[in-house]
């Protein structure tokens, strides 16, 4: 019990429950009816109508995925998937209620934009209450804006863009978020502009018993650059609350984006997120992603390499403790010679959680001269967890170099006596240890997240170790 | 008194290791344990910093008056006992500075300013031929067994503790190598500390004055002599101790 | 029967990833199996036993219902064989298809006694041109503190279909060597699963397979780890040209309770033409903390630094491919010590490589 307690203390600033309060809250359930309804109530033009009754139909005909973590437990007749907080939208925090702005400063948003960001966008259940982007990006011509902004100003961008990076059919949970997205950032930057501040989307749900499902589009065009990072949260209750956002990525040529996330939702979540980019000729994406959240995620970020040159980079932890499993990796698929990917993935098990490092690498006929290499190193904490590791690599040319390397233990007794030897605690020396194992992650984080993300290993181990 | 060992009994994997070893060193005093492989060197310095993989079977260790026997490795380290390891553990994602900033901390109990530990860094790292950049990689990780034994040196000046004990520090050393570990530990040695060096061979004795050393065969002391033993034991070998 | 599924993982990944199985179209399964005479027994012929009565199959794996049913019911050669203290020679058992003998459905059950110590050499060739139909299954208890060596070398034509499953329980401290030379079929399917259960059990497995036209190769490896400081070690080379294909799915599986466990699993694929095609998953699975577990696994070209090295010595492209494929393989070839074979192997490397 005591640990419990520990654990809930310390989560305390992500755990903050607001008041279930709300302007509209749609009833539960998914039938044509409710579809109908949230499209009335977001205003849609007839487009985005029939797309959202079309994906209901995929949604209906699909079946659940019959491998990874099981599901079951999800009854969409018990998730209520559009819930409209009690506020519009603003561009200053002033004009935010008090007790949502409250919970933002608590995660420390607002502090942060001043900080260290060139533009902030913040989601409260199913709706964008807050963005804001510096001046001269505005001027350069950069659009960083709601989606439901982006529906009604940039509809011929949206409309060629929209779901068509991530087609409703990819699986279940994509149409399920084709027919009832809501919120989410939409992000586009003119040719040859870089964005040297990153920007950010926060998404915070809070409703129980409802879901989440903002869709993220970015289009960086040609030579143009961005770092966007994206952080969740949610406050835990007793009944399985569900995220099924969606993000599509364009990179055109010679452009640049790197896409970093922390994501930390509440263990009563299960995070059915999918992430594709589509690469152009010489432009590179990097997916940096820390995922400490959710009781269960599956969630494998994807880079198709369309453009000649293209690269990726895949950097990855995942922080399973009690009652977790997180099922994560990345796909990456090779259309063009001379591409690249390289992946470094991590994972650590604890306190009986579960890991899972699940992948793709398809080096298609005509990448030649390509080149993939990949690590992954699982850590096990204790004798109560799981760690596995389930990659694919389709090799479907010969001109190709490709190495794939995976490695899976513990922390060894003699490292530990070392640590020791200098003064350090057994719980100092293993922490020590793990956070230098995700180092190779947290330095690709600007320095809040970087902070942020040792407080979370900090925490997490309190909780295996106490 | 500094380190008393009595009668200590070590077994290592069910094995007897060591059959009752008795030792006194001093503040002010250099020892040296010569042995050949196997005779129990390294499980001796294991076990008076009670590494979990060897057990105590019989006899104590009080250091500085203080029965340290089953302390807890970090303790016995907070209370100034340092080991040198023959095989330094890699950790990766650990820069050298923020490990021995982190862990002069928790020997000290004091907060470490940050810029005059740099500089004291510094200053040890010229005088131990170590090229600076080696502070900001990763502990170990990619050094050479020459540049490990150096960062060993490295940290028993940093943490400065009342004994440092040295296994093998010198083995698998060019000359040079060695010249440097003796000056590091001439840096280190004062009246009020001590220094343990575990060897199998003799040569860093020729650039170090000690004052007692004892050959250790097949887990007891079977002789204590001062330097002269090492020149005996370099001319003519362990033979005549192993019955 | 139109499609098969078969050889599934122990672990299912993503449908669209096409890996959890494999889909057949089209083969031609004998439904009336004739008896099968080309067989031929060497040395230690005093334990093998032609007619062995414990045919019923219970596998934990296995290709699939319908493989195991057809061993379990119709087998047309039901061998045991007993490695005991008093053998002392290496029992070699060939088997030749030919247009009489074009179907071999085969049961082998392998015991090694306690200390034992023995090889066995399963060999199976076809006459030139004929379709030939092969089914089997080969089970291994390996007894506390044997010692076994098994070769099992299908070295058949590719117009033939060739189907194994191989099960091994190895007891505490016992040590089993496989070698699998996989060459031949149309379509090789092999799935191999062996129970490290013993303290200190170990398992090698080595494989090479090659490949040419349109040939199809789908090994389905698992270890489970299940034993104290057991220890399984995976190792498998090969080299695909023209249109053939490999699909290699290798698992690891450290089960609660095997600590201090190691396991290591090396794959790699060289790709001697663009429209070869190696697919892959190699699994980790691990539910016990102090064990450790290695994957690796590649796939590309020949090396042209190494080539150009040797071609710059004289030999021609052919001869130069031939050389490297050899290379990659000799570290396995080692592990046959029977002259004969390793020959026999070599050669046929050779004609593949043509």
């Amino acid at each position: 019990m005591a640990k419990t307690k520990l654990e809930e203390i310390n989560r305390n600033i992500y755990d903050i429950k607001n008041k279930d309060e709300y302007d509209f809250k749609i009833k539960k359930g998914l039938t044509k009816e409710i579809i109908e309804e949230i499209s009335k109530q977001k205003n849609d033009p007839d487009w985005m109508r029939e797309f959202r009754l079309k994906a209901l139909d995929v949604y209906n005909k699909l079946e659940l995925p019959t491998w990874g973590p099981d599901i079951s437990e999800l009854n969409m007749d018990e998730i209520a998937t559009y819930v409209r907080p009690k506020t519009g939208l603003s561009n200053s925090w002033e004009d935010v209620p008090e007790d949502i702005k409250s919970t933002f400063d608590k995660l420390g948003i607002p502090e942060a934009e001043k900080k260290s960001l060139a533009g902030v966008g913040a989601q409260y259940d199913s709706e964008v209450v807050y963005h804001s982007m510096k001046e001269d990006l505005i001027k350069q011509g950069v659009v960083y804006t709601d989606m439901e902004t982006a529906v009604r100003e940039y509809p011929d961008l949206v409309r060629d863009h929209f779901m068509k990076c991530v087609p409703v059919n990819d699986h279940k949970f994509v149409a399920l978020h084709g027919a009832v997205w809501s919120g989410g950032s939409f992000v586009y930057v003119p040719k040859g502009v870089k964005v040297d501040i990153p920007l950010q989307s926060y998404f915070r749900l809070n409703s129980p018993e409802s879901g989440q499902f903002e869709h993220t589009l970015i289009i960086v065009d040609e030579g143009a650059s961005l770092h966007f990072i994206e952080g969740c949260s949610a406050p835990k209750y007793n009944k399985v609350n569900l995220h099924a956002g969606c993000v599509e990525l364009y990179v055109k040529d010679n452009a640049y984006l790197r896409y970093s996330t922390i994501e930390n939702w509440s263990k009563n979540m299960l995070n059915l997120n999918t992430k594709k980019a589509i690469v152009g000729k010489n432009a590179q994406v990097d997916w940096v992603t820390g995922s400490f959240g959710s009781k269960i995620s599956m969630l494998y970020p994807m880079s198709i390499l369309n453009g000649e040159g293209a690269k990726t980079e895949y950097t990855g932890i995942s922080f399973a403790g009690k009652g977790q499993n997180l099922d994560n990796g990345f796909k990456v698929v090779h259309n063009a010679e001379n591409t690249s990917s390289l992946v470094n993935a991590k994972s650590i098990s604890k306190n009986g959680g579960k890991c899972t490092y699940r992948s793709l690498v398809r080096i298609n006929e005509k990448a030649k001269n390509s080149k993939s290499s990949v690590s992954c190193e699982s850590l096990m904490l204790d004798d109560i967890s799981i760690s596995d590791t389930i990659p694919v690599n389709d090799i479907r040319t010969d001109e190709v170099e490709f190495s794939h390397e995976a490695k899976i233990g513990k922390i060894s007794d003699k490292t530990i006596f070392y640590l020791m030897s200098r003064g350090l605690s057994e719980e100092d020396a293993k922490a020590m240890i793990v956070r230098g194992f995700a180092y190779p992650i947290s330095k690709e984080l600007p320095v809040e997240y970087a902070v942020e993300m040792n407080n979370l290993i900090n925490l997490e181990l309190d909780g295996a170790i106490g | 008194m500094l380190l008393e060992i009595n009668d200590l009994c070590v077994n290592a994997e069910d094995k007897e290791i060591l059959k009752g070893i008795n030792l006194k060193i001093n503040k002010g005093e250099i020892h040296v344990i010569m042995g050949p492989n196997g005779s129990g060197k390294t499980t001796t310095a294991n076990a008076i910093l009670n590494n979990p993989a060897y057990t105590k079977i019989g006899g104590n260790i009080i250091f500085d008056g203080q029965d340290i026997t089953n302390e807890k490795t970090d303790e016995i380290a907070r209370k100034g006992v340092f080991m040198s390891f023959q095989l330094p553990e890699e950790i990766p994602g650990v820069s050298v500075t923020n490990f021995l900033k982190y862990a002069k901390n928790k020997v000290t109990g004091e907060p470490v300013k940050i810029f005059s530990f740099k500089e004291e860094l510094k200053k040890y790292m010229e005088e131990l031929n170590m090229n600076p950049k080696y502070m900001e990689r990763s502990l170990n990780v990619g050094f050479s067994g020459g540049e490990k034994k150096k960062n060993e040196i490295l940290q028993m000046l940093v943490l400065n503790p009342k004994l440092a004990i040295l296994d093998e520090t010198d083995s698998g050393l060019d000359v040079d190598a060695i010249k440097t570990v003796s000056k590091g530990i001439e840096m280190f040695k004062n009246e009020n500390n001590a220094v343990l060096i575990i060897t199998h061979n003799t040569k860093i004795l020729h650039s170090l004055k000690v004052d007692y050393v004892h050959v250790l065969v097949n887990g007891k002391i079977v002789k204590t002599g001062t330097q002269e033993l090492a020149k005996e034991i370099e001319e003519n070998g362990y033979s005549k101790y192993k019955n | 029967m139109e499609l098969l599924k078969l050889n599934e993982t122990p672990v299912r990944t993503s449908r669209n990833f096409n890996i959890n199985n494999i889909k057949l179209e089209n083969i031609s399964i004998p439904q009336e199996i004739n008896n099968f005479n080309n067989m031929q027994v060497y040395g230690d012929e005093s334990k093998v036993i032609i007619d062995n009565q414990n045919t019923k199959l219970n596998l934990t794996y296995g290709l699939g219902d319908f493989f195991t049913n057809q061993v379990s019911n119709n087998a047309n050669k039901k061998i045991k064989i007993v490695i005991d203290k008093k053998l002392n020679k290496e029992i070699e058992i060939d088997f030749k298809f030919d247009k009489e003998n074009n179907d071999l459905i085969d049961n082998i059950e392998i015991v090694a006694e306690e200390q034992a110590k023995g090889t066995v050499i399963l060999k199976y060739v076809t006459e030139k041109n004929i379709q030939a139909f092969h089914n089997g299954v080969i089970r291994l208890l390996a007894k506390k503190n044997s010692k076994v060596n098994i070769i099992v070398a299908n070295l058949m034509n590719e117009s033939s279909n060739n189907f194994m499953s191989i099960e091994n329980k190895v007891e505490d401290e016992s040590k089993v060597n496989y070698t699998i030379v996989d060459f031949g079929g149309k379509n090789s399917i092999t799935n191999y699963f062996s129970d490290l259960e013993g303290e200190l059990s170990d398992n090698k497995l080595s494989t090479i397979y090659l490949g040419k036209d349109n040939q199809l190769f789908d090994l389905n490896y698992i270890g489970e780890l299940r034993g104290k400081k057991s220890n399984i070690d995976i190792e498998v080379q090969g080299a695909l040209k023209d249109n053939a294909k490999k699909h290699f799915k290798g698992t690891i599986d450290f089960k609660k309770g095997c600590k201090k466990a190691t396991g290591n699993e090396n794959e790699a694929c060289m790709l001697l033409s663009d429209t070869a095609k190696s697919l892959a998953l190699p699994m980790l699975l691990c539910s016990e903390e102090d064990v450790e577990g290695n994957h690796s696994s590649s796939a590309g070209k020949v090396g042209e630094k190494e080539l150009f090295y040797i071609m710059s010595r004289g030999f021609e492209l052919k001869e130069a491919m031939k050389l490297m494929v050899r290379a990659k393989f000799n570290k396995i070839l080692d592990n046959i010590k029977n002259e004969d074979l390793k020959n026999e192997i070599l050669d046929s490397i050779d004609k593949i490589l043509d």
